[in-house]
């Protein structure tokens, strides 16, 4: 017991734990540039259209998964067989091995990452060059990044509750990283739900609302209570629109031509994605809750899943109507760019799937109930994250 | 058909990785290969188009300079036929292969099932051509996990499955405690039982992956390509026999495939291969109503008989139906139900065995110019064939529908069964189609009408042996056509028969060969 106390202590050393390890930044890093392949390879195929394996957008992704695979292996061999006793006292067993929890997550991630490639390549030459997002080599590919994005942010949470009551600047630091990593995976989230919540155009139907509000509240809330920042939820929802709008303005700089037949949109620059949710506005609500609401987790999961689901629906109802019009066509908002293989017509100015599946009272009821579960689940997990301590 | 099935079902040897499963393909059968001779511009080229089986696909794709200098570039561009769209994909620079400077290569991508026409444009010290080569994009092959490509992903995914356990207990168990703090009992059995819980979970997900996968497999499937649906009976009416042959297909008589349209004047060419090979005939019925056609059947021997008919679309594409029918004895009068229609038979039955030399109907020879190197399945060939009239001379050969010569080739066991022209696989209608189209094709039938045209132009002009001649580039060729030749390469081993049909004098002449093809070499 007496030892406990003693690293315990030595965990609340007056300043936080030292400066940054190599294998944050690289997983920070890491998981920054796979977000950015995707990003840039969803943007490839709809301006060029053909690929091969190496295509910088591929190599974005994987290597990616190689430098976070590569680095916290490293770690976990170095501190496996050369650690300090006290570098060893914050890991976690596997097989055998040390390492913090986040680590084994990167590698397990990575190793995903590795598997679906020569899966991926099979799948091909099985069924065909996908035209799909989704195949199962791809959520076998997306569940390794995701793997690294969680193991990212578990690693910044052990690393942010090490350094709990320190105020300097490597604290600050490891909590604004943080929140970036968390906003990484809403980016994700956004990117894995891209053909239903991907464009303002779908922002009037029902499994819009459900969708956001399955995947949203989830992260944010996980983040708002597990961060010791102070408007987490809202800083993790800024950072995925900063990374969108980044590469919504950067992309569309850079030379494209389509390669594939049949051309009804003619471009000569990359198609960027769209403009993102605003999901700052809703994340304050999930902020303000989880900070300043009711006790019960019960009761701050109701009042915040409330709480976003409509915030959202005032908010992205009404943007969505100026995004998807003609005013939106310029550089800023990038609405006037669409696939090289698209029949350009009146679908661009209209609201998709509205006859289809409209929003009515009863899904905005559903959307509503799905908030607060999500919001619960994320409450959960957002404790455990506050307490990982390796 | 069936036997035809389980004989192409054969094992090929897959690339690297895989090994794949045939199953049918389009125009031909087990020979997917498309093989093209003619010019582009003041270029003879050879292309040949290797499709990858599934769709959307990568096609391999060479293109060999027969004649000709200075070739400078050699681009390729498939476009599916006939869709107007704002602009065409700039093409592709086929790469000279090391070690053959007229040889070059380039990867097609094939995105969409149908009929593609792929543009070969040559540019060089004598000016640029362009010739345009169709093929059919379906899917035909299911492809199985190659046994260390099956380990290797099952070895990984059982350590990621145990992995995710193993960092669950972990996470359970250790993740929160303090740096330095063991766990306790409580802790461990704690870890434990999520872990035993967890199990389930993973299971699920792994049945629900399979289920997707499975999906994705049957749809795929049902998605491959059969040839349309065809019944063929034989009606004996004052002596004469006539094979009526209907397409029953669903697709068909749904009006959900593109009418079909005159390749050489015959909207049909329809070959019967008896099952021993040892009678055969090429004949071109006659439509009937929309969906059956006629032919008078020709005095053949009885016995079953393989029939392959190839039909061309006004959409491009190509197939062959096949069926089977069983002839009884007994033909009676013959009167063709088209003059092109011709018959063959060996007499005395299988004597013709590996010869060179064939000797045909009216006295005059063929023979098969080949060096002794055996055949191998895969080797890009030129199958060259000469007629000698019953002096010893060159024969003078005339066009028959439109071509120096037709050649069918055809395995044994029906597996593999291709109908040839000096200038390849491709299917003449195709081409035209593909040359001729114009936006305002939407009514059914008119491209049609204008192909008949065209052909029927071409045919009487003096230049018959124009494309296939100038590109027999080897040696002096006499003045009168009395060479022909067939890119060609045998897609698997086996057995196989040769009939080339040639026209001498107003009459058709079939000289048979037969041809041992050996494995390629494993490389």
């Amino acid at each position: 017991m007496s030892s406990l106390t003693a690293a315990a202590t030595e965990s609340r050393a007056p300043a936080s734990v030292t400066a940054f390890p190599p294998h944050i930044v690289a997983v920070v890093l890491a998981a920054t540039s796979v977000i950015v392949g995707v990003i840039w390879d969803i943007s490839w195929h709809r301006s060029i259209g053909r690929d091969t394996f190496w295509t910088p957008a591929h190599l974005a992704i994987y290597l990616g998964g190689i430098v976070a695979g590569v680095s916290c292996g490293a770690l976990v061999l170095r501190t496996t067989f050369a650690g300090t006793p006290e570098e060893r006292g914050r890991t976690v067993r596997f097989w055998g091995f040390r390492g913090p929890l986040g680590a084994w997550v990167c590698i397990w991630g990575a190793i995903a990452m590795i598997t679906s490639a020569p899966f991926d390549n099979w799948w091909h030459n099985a069924y065909g060059l996908d035209v799909k997002v989704l195949s199962p080599p791809h959520v076998l590919l997306a569940l390794g990044f995701t793997g690294i994005q969680v193991g990212g942010l578990l690693l910044l949470a052990a690393r942010q509750n090490a350094d709990e009551g320190a105020a300097d600047a490597h604290a600050a630091a490891h909590r604004r990283l943080f929140t970036y990593a968390a906003g990484l995976l809403v980016a994700n989230a956004s990117i894995m739900g891209i053909e239903y919540i991907g464009f303002p155009n779908d922002a009037h139907h029902a499994l819009y609302y459900k969708i956001c509000a399955a995947a949203f509240p989830l992260l944010l809330a996980a983040t708002a209570r597990a961060s010791r920042a102070r408007w987490p939820a809202t800083g993790a929802a800024a950072t995925y629109m900063a990374v969108t709008l980044l590469m919504l303005w950067i992309l569309p700089l850079f030379p494209a031509t389509p390669r594939l037949a049949p051309i009804y949109n003619p471009l000569d620059h990359f198609v960027p994605p769209p403009v993102p949710i605003l999901l700052v506005v809703p994340a304050l609500v999930i902020d303000l809750v989880v900070r300043r609401g009711p006790e019960s987790d019960w009761g701050r999961a109701a009042l915040a899943g409330i709480g976003f689901v409509l915030v959202l629906l005032a908010v992205q109802w009404t943007v969505a109507r100026f995004l998807i019009s003609p005013r939106a066509e310029n550089f800023l908002f990038g609405a006037q760019r669409w696939n090289y293989n698209s029949q350009l017509g009146p679908w661009r100015y209209e609201f998709w799937r509205v006859a289809a599946d409209p929003l009515t009272a009863g899904g905005v009821v559903t959307a509503t109930a799905i908030a607060v579960a999500s919001t619960r689940v994320g409450l959960w997990w957002g404790a455990w994250m506050a307490r990982v301590r390796r | 058909m069936d036997g035809a099935r389980t004989a192409v079902s054969r094992r090929l040897a897959g690339s690297g990785l895989a090994a794949a499963i045939a199953l049918v393909t389009a125009a031909h059968v087990g020979s997917p290969d498309t093989f093209f001779e003619g010019r582009a511009g003041p270029y003879g080229i050879r292309v040949i188009v290797r499709p990858p089986g599934v769709v959307p696909g990568l096609a391999d794709i060479t293109v060999r300079i027969l004649s000709g200098e200075g070739v400078r570039s050699v681009l390729v561009l498939p476009l599916r036929g006939g869709r107007p769209t704002a602009e065409e994909p700039p093409p592709d620079s086929a790469r000279a292969v090391p070690g053959d400077p007229r040889l070059f290569s380039a990867q097609l991508w094939l995105m969409e099932g149908g009929a593609y026409s792929i543009q070969v444009s040559v540019d060089g010290t004598a000016g640029a051509g362009r010739a345009i080569v169709p093929v059919n994009s379906i899917a035909t092959r299911r492809l199985r996990f190659a046994t260390p490509l099956a380990i290797g992903l099952l070895g990984l995914g059982a350590f990621l499955l145990v992995g995710a356990l193993t960092i669950v207990g972990a996470a359970v168990r250790e993740s929160v405690l303090p740096p330095g703090e063991e766990p306790d009992a409580a802790r461990r059995r704690r870890s434990w039982w999520i872990r035993l819980l967890t199990v389930p979970l993973l299971a699920l997900a792994v049945l629900g992956g399979k289920r997707w996968w499975d999906g994705v497999d049957v749809a795929y499937r049902n998605g491959l390509f059969r040839p349309m649906r065809v019944t063929t009976t034989i009606e004996t009416a004052g002596g004469t026999r006539t094979l009526r042959l209907v397409i029953t297909d669903s697709l068909w008589l749904g009006r959900r495939s593109s009418p079909l349209i005159p390749d050489h004047g015959k909207l049909m060419h329809l070959f019967l291969v008896r099952e021993d090979q040892n009678a055969f005939a090429h004949l071109h019925p006659v439509m009937q109503d929309s969906s059956t056609f006629l032919a008078a059947l020709p005095p053949l021997a009885p016995g079953v008989y393989r029939l392959y008919g190839d039909v061309v679309h006004e959409s491009g594409f190509t197939q062959t139906l096949v069926d089977t029918v069983r002839l009884a004895a007994g033909g009676g009068t013959w009167r063709p139900s088209d003059a092109d229609d011709a018959w063959w038979q060996s007499a005395p039955p299988s004597a013709i065995s590996l010869q060179r030399t064939a000797a045909l109907e009216d006295g005059s020879t063929m023979t098969w110019m080949r060096d002794s190197a055996p055949l191998v399945a895969g080797r890009e060939l030129e199958l060259r064939f000469t007629v000698k009239g019953p002096d010893g001379r060159p024969a003078s050969l005339q066009p028959y529908m439109g071509m120096a010569s037709h050649a069918v080739i055809a395995r044994d066991d029906g597996a593999v069964f291709v109908h040839l022209h000096p200038a390849g696989t491709i299917a003449m209608a195709s081409q035209l189609v593909f040359a001729l189209r114009q936006p305002g094709d939407t009514v059914r039938g008119r491209l049609g009408q204008r192909i008949a045209e065209e052909e029927r132009r071409t045919e009487h002009g003096a230049d018959f042996c124009g494309t296939p001649v100038d590109t027999m580039h080897q040696g002096g060729l006499p003045a009168a056509c009395s060479v022909v030749s067939f890119p060609y390469a045998f897609p698997q081993p086996g057995a196989y028969r040769l009939w080339v049909q040639v026209k001498r004098d107003g009459r058709v002449l079939t000289g048979a060969f037969d041809a041992q093809v050996a494995a390629a070499a494993p490389r």
